[in-house]
């Protein structure tokens, strides 16, 4: 299988790492025809990626097969700039995948697949959520063996009031100003939480380090420099907390926010009919196997049970997950006017804390 | 189309075509009714969406504010998943926030009411709901005015408006399949008298003329009592037939038992001369019955509705002269005087001529055997007339029509005449849809008898 589809990783470095563009391309088998072929854009990283690509391209080697991962906003502000350039969006920034598929630039899939997957996983048959990916806290040892793990919000928002001091600078959270994964949480668990405000008081009291990406964060929590990260993407954290005994994964008891990767096809993709062929393999039982066993994704075919499923984690955690709703309610969350407000009540509630408290 | 004209399918096609074209009209109706009621049911929708959003409007920092209530969207969107578009302008019609840049509404909001207007719009290829609310900020210090427009996709709409339909057309359906087969028996039964006329007609004897006497409805009662009439009429020919045959055989009876009678006197005689006289006499008589019997048999004919001789057109005015020749010298031995006047031009009809010399004939023997010493053939030309006047004794008016009746004899004067020479003249001009009119003579006595033609034969 692997012998015969030639792997090959492209990491194109251009002048700003920023920029940088991964991408994996999977050529097809020789012989087949040339228009065979496959652009998936999606913003999901390369090791989560590419056991989904393989097992895809190892079912069907005629079809040349090319994955760009991008950040979300790239993404989207690539999609708007070329709607005919990827035959299939992925993406975990739920409210822009809702706008374009609300606003008829997803093309419906009418198959078997689709009409099984769950009515809460999908919008119409145009959006489908193939992950099931929890919003964790990740807490390193020393924080355990000082005040002992905080296993809720209100835990944590009691450890951040009564200790405040002793963590300054040790916590580590998503800044919604500039990273919107950590928007759109802010704006669920403001909608979910009245005593969220006070968390994020508390958050600014502890002088809390705000970062972009949960990589930053466990790149932090991995070397030591932070005790606590809190809102961490947990598929991504599950990884590093298996490799470092030093960490623990803490799923809130109390709610658990659960953010779900959003698949559409364009409704000017190029090559729809292989387009419809892969997101047919991603939300039917074969790729979620692949799902379950070879990533922390999460997989949400509701006829698969164990490890590395969604039906595995509601069982433990079944009264706390909190899936982000995959409604109309999304596109409250990208309203301009919306962000504006949300955003100026975090800044004043996070630097009230600050303002009040002596300067050091 | 319809092999065979019948009263059930009449009846069938016009009761059951508007009842189709009106179960066509209700069904038609029912579809504007649904779509009617599922918008007013998901406009209150747009309402309270707009009406959520509307409240969340604020004047903050010198410009309008809106802090999007998620829910109000999410009150767009129902089972059927629509694509929902919401949008905040200004009074001065500028784009504050939204999804989406919506239309306003042209039109005015009605005076009474909550302000708010709906209206289907298209937004790309996508058929869009749409609700516009024109709110003023309940604020002391500045009322300004905006507007909240919102609108969803038409799923939700259709699915209800389709579920609506499929009840009332279950219902149309059902009441359509009850009125056709009401109106089946209905039909079955309004035409069963039809069939027991038919079977009390097909039972009846041939030979019976008995009126038919069944219950019947009254518009079938009416074809009962006509065809009683006929049947009646049919009774009555079959006694005058029966009459004429008796009267026939009468009248041949009695010149044949004096002919017996003549020939047994004349053999008891010896004297050839006297056998001589006798032989006269009977050949007298048998020129008399030979006679009788050519006018029983055309007056048979006649009376025959199947006898349709071919007519030809024909001249009138030597068909008179003729005549006036044939029997002027007849006439004159008697002393009788036998006159002829006619019109200059031709008079044609189209007509049978032997009949019409027939009933010339019989005509001037009629007047010569009533004792006329002037008879008078005349020809009109228009009316085209054929006329006989004479100056006889004429008959009473009262008695002219009896004259018609075979084997009747006017009066008492008519020696040896049959009885059936005016008769067969009637005959005659029946059959050239002619009248037979009977008058006073010119000088008030005599009697004129002619056959007046109908005007316009061509």
């Amino acid at each position: 299988m692997k012998a015969l589809a030639t792997t090959c990783l492209l990491l194109l470095l251009l002048g700003h790492p920023a920029l940088a563009e991964e991408s994996l391309h999977y050529p097809a088998e020789a012989g087949s025809q040339a228009r065979d072929a496959l652009v998936v854009h999606g913003a999901l990283d390369l090791p989560y990626m590419r056991p989904l690509l393989e097992a895809f391209h190892a079912r069907h080697p005629e079809i040349a097969l090319t994955y760009r991962n991008l950040d979300t906003l790239t993404l989207h502000q690539r999609f708007l700039a070329a709607p005919d350039e990827a035959d299939l969006l992925i993406s975990s920034a739920m409210p822009w995948q809702y706008h374009l598929a609300n606003a008829g630039q997803a093309q419906a899939l009418e198959s078997d697949a689709a009409a099984a997957w769950p009515r809460w996983a999908r919008w119409r048959q145009e959006l489908f959520a193939f992950t099931f990916e929890p919003v964790v806290m990740v807490v390193r040892r020393e924080l355990i063996e000082r005040f002992g793990r905080p296993d809720s919000h209100a835990a944590l928002l009691e450890l951040l009031e009564r200790h405040g001091d002793a963590l300054r600078g040790r916590v580590v959270t998503y800044d919604p100003r500039r990273s919107g994964a950590g928007y759109s949480y802010a704006i669920e668990e403001a909608r979910r939480s009245p005593r969220y405000w006070d968390l994020v008081a508390a958050l600014g009291e502890a002088e809390s380090v705000l970062a972009t990406t949960t990589g930053e964060m466990l790149n932090g929590l991995d070397e030591g420099r932070y005790w606590l990260g809190y809102n961490l993407l947990g598929s991504y954290a599950s990884a590093t907390v298996a490799a470092n005994p030093a960490l623990t994964l803490v799923i809130p008891s109390d709610y658990t926010l659960v953010t779900r990767r959003l698949a559409l096809i364009p409704r000017q993709a190029p090559h729809p009919r292989q387009a419809r062929r892969f997101l047919n393999f991603l939300i039917g039982e074969p790729g979620q196997r692949v799902i379950a066993a070879a990533t922390p994704l999460g997989a949400l075919h509701p006829s698969l049970r164990g490890p590395g499923t969604a039906e595995a984690l509601r069982d433990a955690h079944g009264e706390a997950l909190r899936p982000i709703p995959l409604g109309p309610s999304l596109l409250a969350t990208l309203d301009d006017l919306k962000r504006q407000a949300l955003l100026a009540r975090w800044r004043r509630e996070f630097s009230r804390g600050i303002d009040t408290a002596p300067s050091p | 189309m319809i092999r065979r004209d019948s009263l059930y399918r009449r009846l069938l096609t016009w009761l059951l075509l508007p009842l189709l074209a009106l179960g066509g009209l209700m069904i038609l109706q029912a579809w504007v009714e649904a779509r009617r009621t599922a918008d007013r049911a998901h406009d209150r929708l747009l309402e309270a969406a707009i009406l959520a959003i509307a409240e969340q409007v604020q004047w903050l920092d010198d410009r309008l504010w809106l802090d999007l209530p998620p829910a109000a969207l999410e009150m767009l969107a129902t089972d059927a998943e629509e694509r929902v578009f919401y949008a905040l302008y200004d009074a001065e019609d500028n784009f504050i926030t939204g999804n989406a840049r919506l239309p306003g509404d042209p039109r005015d909001p009605p005076p009474e009411g909550d302000g708010l207007l709906y209206r289907d719009i298209q937004r790309g290829e996508l058929p869009l709901r749409q609700g516009v609310g024109r709110v003023r900020l309940e604020d002391w210090r500045r009322g300004e005015r905006f507007e909240v427009r919102v609108a969803h996709s038409r799923e939700g709409r259709e699915r209800l408006a389709g579920e609506l339909l499929r009840s009332s057309l279950a219902y149309i359906l059902g009441m359509a399949a009850l009125a056709v087969t009401i109106l089946l028996l209905a039909i079955r039964a309004a035409l069963a008298p039809l069939t027991r006329l038919r079977r009390a007609i097909q039972a009846r004897d041939p030979r019976t003329l008995a009126p038919l006497e069944l219950p019947l409805p009254r518009e079938l009662a009416e074809l009962r009592e006509t065809l009683n009439e006929l049947l009646a009429r049919m009774r009555r020919v079959r006694a005058n037939q029966e009459r004429f045959i008796g009267d026939a055989s009468h009248q041949l009876r009695t010149p044949l038992a004096g002919l017996t009678a003549r020939a047994e006197l004349a053999l008891r005689q010896e004297d050839p001369a006297r056998w001589r006289e006798a032989l006269e006499a009977i050949r007298a008589s048998g020129n008399r019955i030979s006679r009788l019997a050519v006018q029983l048999l055309s007056l048979t004919r006649l009376n025959n509705p199947e006898y349709h001789p071919e007519r030809v057109r024909l001249d009138l005015v030597p068909l008179a002269r003729e005549a006036v020749r044939h029997h002027w010298t007849g006439c004159h031995r008697e002393g009788i005087d036998l006159g002829v006047e006619t019109p200059e031009t031709a008079v044609m009809i189209s007509g049978i001529d032997w009949q019409l010399e027939e009933a010339l004939g019989n005509l001037i023997d009629n007047a010569r055997r009533y004792g006329a010493r002037r008879i008078t053939l005349r020809v009109h030309a228009s009316p085209p007339t054929l006329e006989v006047e004479d100056d006889g004794p004429g008959i009473p008016a009262a008695q002219r029509r009896l004259m018609l009746r075979p084997f009747h004899r006017g009066g008492d004067g008519g020696g040896d005449g049959s009885g059936l020479g005016l008769a067969i003249v009637d005959g005659i001009a029946r059959s050239h849809q002619a009248r037979l009119f009977l008058e006073d003579g010119v000088a008030g006595r005599g009697l004129r008898i002619g056959l007046r033609f109908p005007g316009d034969t061509p």
